[in-house]
């Protein structure tokens, strides 16, 4: 039997709602849902998790910031609900992943990061988290990891409506509609959806005297978005699809504690994309053209990046040990910034190989170069493996490893920004190797899955921004260590008609400051600011027939505030309950109404200092199915 | 040196013992009454501004002082700190003015609220607080609204009254029952008559003023432009102004201290590309330079002059990424030692 990897597990077989994915001995193929091989195909040695789609459910009309806060093991540098949001993964900074829409990167190119907090999620069906650094497969920004969304085209599903409802406090009404039709050949999907927020919640103002609490004012947010998603089947071995999404954020600016200020911003982001795939029996033929219009006012700043990609790859299978991937992309940017212009042209090349040997082995090589406005970014390779090295009916133990560089070009704001940009920066640049162990036990009717992740990666020409006289200016100054451990746990259990799961992670991070910027500097050996050493997670979910039941929880470690480790902000945990019951009224109509609690203790916390977050709030979900 | 030591800790005993004596009306000594006072703006997205306490006796540091004391952090960016009998007005640009007990930082009192949008400076006069403000800006980051905040009560509270000065108020000068105050983009001095509470006028100078200086007997309004600093004498009776020194340096900043017999010390900082800073000693005097780089470094932020030794003080910002650096120097410019200090060191307060 062929193992496959755990990539073409989420990729091919629908309906899995595993949250980690693990090999597996046979995948069944359904003709009509075969896709492009997705991007992250070629990652034997590193580790990917799909977001369950439960949770998925449950955090519908919120923010990918949010529900990747409370149910994995990654930490998001959070601004206040709704605001700010940006990632961190493995200790890295902001900028350092990858982020991934239907195959096509949306990272702003001025500012080289994403915010979180505009991806609702609605806006896709699918989320998945790469794990590790992974320039060689997905180019920049890769360096501590990468998030995949993806939307699905169904086929044969004939009419669907769907209507998905959230209200909740501090004034939330989340509102989506779909509809879907689809036949054999064609699919066609449209969903339009208005996510709100008030965001007028109490806390304690720790920059006045006394620390009275206080309700908070200039928080409100207001999301409007459409999407529409459309695929044909051309004959049997040709296949058109394409997703377009736009989506609008009205914010008011939280203000920091003890500021007035009353800032506002929008965001205006414009996604398209077109594929193009033949199949033929041994090859897939991908050409994907796409558009990426982002726009940012903040108050009356206006930023506006176009982003134009074209790519084509051929996916070889050569034989059943060897798969080949050879392709190139490009991407022109233009950016027009409240202070400068620029514009560029990207050009990569890159090359994948699956090699599996034997059943129980299989190796990835990935290369990839880029170029940008005529300059090389470092080249980039990785290696990774992955063996099963022991089996019985009831045990399966493998162990993983992978070594890779990567890399993050300066950002057009880096480079540009009028005054202070530095148009000689050179790119970020990292190594960073890992080993992974796995073990799945299984009998009849209960299965637990542990698996430890360890990593060390080197990240050198880190870009750090510096006052420079009378404005600040980049500089590729900071060289980092990043180790950690990575540990994910999934046990299941079920009775009769009832089911127990628990998903739980932990994530250990050390993000050491190898070297000191100047002599007077004390940062040298210190944690990266916002960067906690620890990060916990679990879920455990209760399911009786059409009833299902959550507690989930989540604690952080305290985030040093600066490079000097000297001040802080508290370590927090938080509780959320939810319940959930399926019902059918009549035949064709399938509805679920639930009910969640988010900080259940009432925790007074902080993500970032003195940036205030809610307690104790509530949340009513109902969705119906026509 | 230890025996010094052991004077000093016999010394803090008796006054110990001294002020533990019941039936006395003395106050307990405070904690931060004696000492170098290290004022640390802060970085403006985590508002991490306090005040750092430096024991000369026993060279102890201790960071973030306001948030020890009284369990909350300052939350703000420090502008200044301004000394009124017994108690301190820290003055946050980001909108407040925190009022603690000057010997032990104890949270006395605050003028906070919408009313405040980038408060400066503070004084007190006619058992008022007088707050400098920048007001609000428009578009072009202008300050075409500023304004003094006036507070009935010197332990704060509600802000009485509001009154329109020149743009970019900064610091203020008591005198003759007037207020001079210092303003920045405008370029003059607005006077104030006490009690009346409105610009009564405004002169007009030479350079975009910094401050008031008091030296020799005489009053100056220090200013500066990129290639000079400026000293306006200015009349005690009609503040005009009598007598302009004008000194040419190349790109001094605001940062500047005055030493002794006339001299200052003044920080330059060459800006885009080099970055280079230096400690520039001049003789407002004279007008001379007298040594246009007695100290050299990089992210120079503040400085002071400590009487008591004639050392300079010079903090680094160490680029906002941590804490920064006082670096203690003497009159030759040798480094003597160096203090950690809290986030963005921006000036020193002398307590001996």
């Amino acid at each position: 039997m062929l193992i496959l990897s755990f990539l073409f597990l989420t990729s091919f077989s629908n309906e899995v709602d595993k949250t980690l994915l693990i090999p597996q001995d046979t995948v069944e193929l359904k003709l009509v849902e075969v896709y492009s091989a997705p991007l992250e195909k070629y990652s034997y040695g590193q580790t990917l998790q799909k977001v369950d789609a439960r949770n998925l459910n449950d955090f519908h009309g919120q923010s990918l910031a949010e529900l990747l806060q409370q149910r994995s093991g990654l930490f998001l540098r959070q601004y206040g609900p709704g605001m700010l949001a940006s990632l961190t993964m493995r200790g890295t900074s902001a900028g350092h992943n990858a982020v991934f829409w239907n195959g096509i990167p949306i990272n702003s190119p001025s500012l080289g990061q994403a915010d979180f907090s505009i991806l609702p999620v609605g806006g896709f069906d699918e989320a998945t988290i790469h794990y590790g650094s992974s320039g060689a497969l997905y180019g920049s920004d890769a360096i501590g990891g990468a998030i995949h969304l993806n939307n699905k085209n169904t086929f044969n599903k004939g009419h669907q409506t769907k209507i998905l409802s959230t209200f909740g406090s501090f004034g939330r009404w989340n509102q989506q509609v779909e509809y879907g039709y689809s036949n054999q050949n064609f699919s066609s999907r449209s969903r339009v959806y208005r996510n709100f927020s008030k965001n007028n919640f109490k806390f304690n103002n720790l920059a006045s005297a006394g620390s009275p609490e206080e309700r908070q004012r200039n928080a409100e947010v207001e999301q409007f978005g459409t999407m529409q998603d459309l695929a044909w089947n051309l004959g049997s071995n040709q296949q058109f699809s394409t997703s377009i999404w736009w989506n609008q954020t009205d914010r008011q600016i939280q203000p920091v504690m003890g500021s007035n200020d009353s800032d506002v911003q929008k965001d205006y982001n414009f996604r398209a994309v077109v594929d193009y795939n033949k199949f033929t029996a041994a090859a897939i033929w991908n050409i994907k053209a796409g558009i990426v219009l982002d726009e940012l006012n903040f108050n009356q700043s206006v930023n506006k990046t176009s982003q134009f990609l074209l790519s084509s790859d051929i996916d070889w299978t050569i034989s059943e040990k060897l798969k080949s991937k050879t392709g190139a992309r490009f991407n022109h940017v233009i950016g027009n910034l409240s202070s400068y212009e620029a514009t560029e042209d990207r050009i990569e090349l890159y090359q994948s190989i699956n090699y599996l040997p034997v059943s129980n082995l299989a190796f990835s090589v990935n290369l990839r170069q880029m170029i940008f406005n005529g300059d090389f970014a470092p080249f980039t390779p990785s290696i990774g493996s992955e063996w099963t090295f022991f089996t019985n009916d009831k045990n399966k133990f493998s162990t993983h490893t992978s070594i890779s560089k990567s890399f993050k070009i300066p950002t057009l704001n880096d480079r540009f920004w009028v005054p202070g940009g530095n148009p000689d920066l050179e790119s970020e640049k990292s190594i960073s190797a890992e080993i992974g162990l796995i073990h799945v036990f299984e009998s009849n009717d209960f299965m637990i899955s542990n698996q430890f992740n360890l990593y060390s990666m080197w990240v050198d020409n880190w870009i750090i921004w510096l006052p420079r006289g009378s404005f600040w200016s980049p500089e590729n100054i900071r060289e980092v260590r990043n180790q950690g451990l990575e540990y994910f746990v999934t046990i299941k259990k079920s009775l009769n008609q009832t089911q127990l799961e628990f998903n739980g992670s932990y994530n250990y991070t050390l993000a050491t400051i190898l070297n000191n910027l100047s002599e007077n500097d004390r940062s040298q050996g210190n944690q990266l600011p916002y960067t906690p050493k620890h990060k916990a997670q679990g879920n455990l979910r209760f399911t009786y027939k059409s009833n299902s039941a959550f507690v989930n929880g989540h604690w952080i470690g305290e985030r040093y505030i600066n490079t000097d480790n000297i001040s802080s902000v508290a370590p927090y945990g938080l509780l959320d309950l939810g319940f959930s019951k399926r019902l059918e009224f009549i035949p064709k109509i399938k509805a679920s109404i639930g009910f969640q609690v988010n900080n259940i203790t009432n925790n007074d916390y902080q993500v970032l200092r003195l940036r205030a977050m809610p307690g104790r709030n509530y949340l009513i979900n109902i969705n119906l199915t026509l | 040196m230890k025996n010094l030591r052991l004077l000093g800790y016999l010394l803090a005993l008796s006054l110990f013992i001294y002020s533990c004596d019941s039936n006395s009306n003395e106050a307990p000594l405070g904690e931060y009454e004696k000492g170098l006072l290290i004022i640390n703006e802060g970085n403006f997205s985590s508002r991490d501004g306090d005040i750092s306490h430096y024991n000369f006796n026993t060279g102890d540091v201790q960071q973030n002082i306001f948030e020890k004391v009284n369990n909350r952090p300052f939350a703000g960016l420090v502008q200044s700190l301004i000394e009124n009998e017994d108690k301190f007005y820290i003055v946050s640009n980001t909108g407040k003015v925190e009022i603690v007990n000057k010997n032990t930082f104890q949270s006395l009192g605050s003028v906070e609220g919408d009313e405040l949008n980038i408060p400066r400076s503070a004084t007190i006069a006619n058992s008022k607080i007088y707050i400098s403000d920048w007001g609000p800006y428009d578009a072009n980051f202008a300050s075409p609204n500023s304004f003094i905040a006036i507070v009935n009560n010197t332990l704060g509270g509600e802000i009485a009254k509001k009154a329109k000065t020149s743009s970019r108020p900064e610091s203020f000068h008591q005198i003759n029952n007037d207020l001079l105050i210092a303003c920045s983009a405008a370029r003059t001095i607005d006077v104030m008559r006490i009690g009346v509470d409105t610009v009564g006028r405004s002169i007009e100078v030479t350079g975009t003023p910094v401050r008031f200086l008091e030296n020799g007997g005489k009053l100056f309004l220090f200013a500066r432009n990129s290639s000079a600093v400026f000293f306006h004498e200015i009349n005690k009776t009609d503040y005009s102004i009598t007598n302009t020194t004008e000194i040419n340096i190349p790109n001094p900043t605001s940062k500047l201290t005055l030493g002794e017999n006339g001299e200052a010390y003044v920080i330059t900082s060459t800006g885009w590309p080099d970055y280079n800073d230096a400690v520039a000693k001049i003789s407002i005097t004279s007008g001379q330079v007298l040594n246009a780089s007695l100290y050299e470094g990089n992210g120079f932020y503040g400085i002071g002059f400590d009487d008591f030794d004639k050392n300079i003080y010079v903090s680094e910002n160490n680029g906002f990424q941590g804490s920064g650096t006082a670096i203690v120097i003497n009159q030759s410019g040798t480094e003597v030692k160096t203090i950690a200090t809290g986030v963005g060191p921006s000036g020193f307060l002398f307590k001996r």
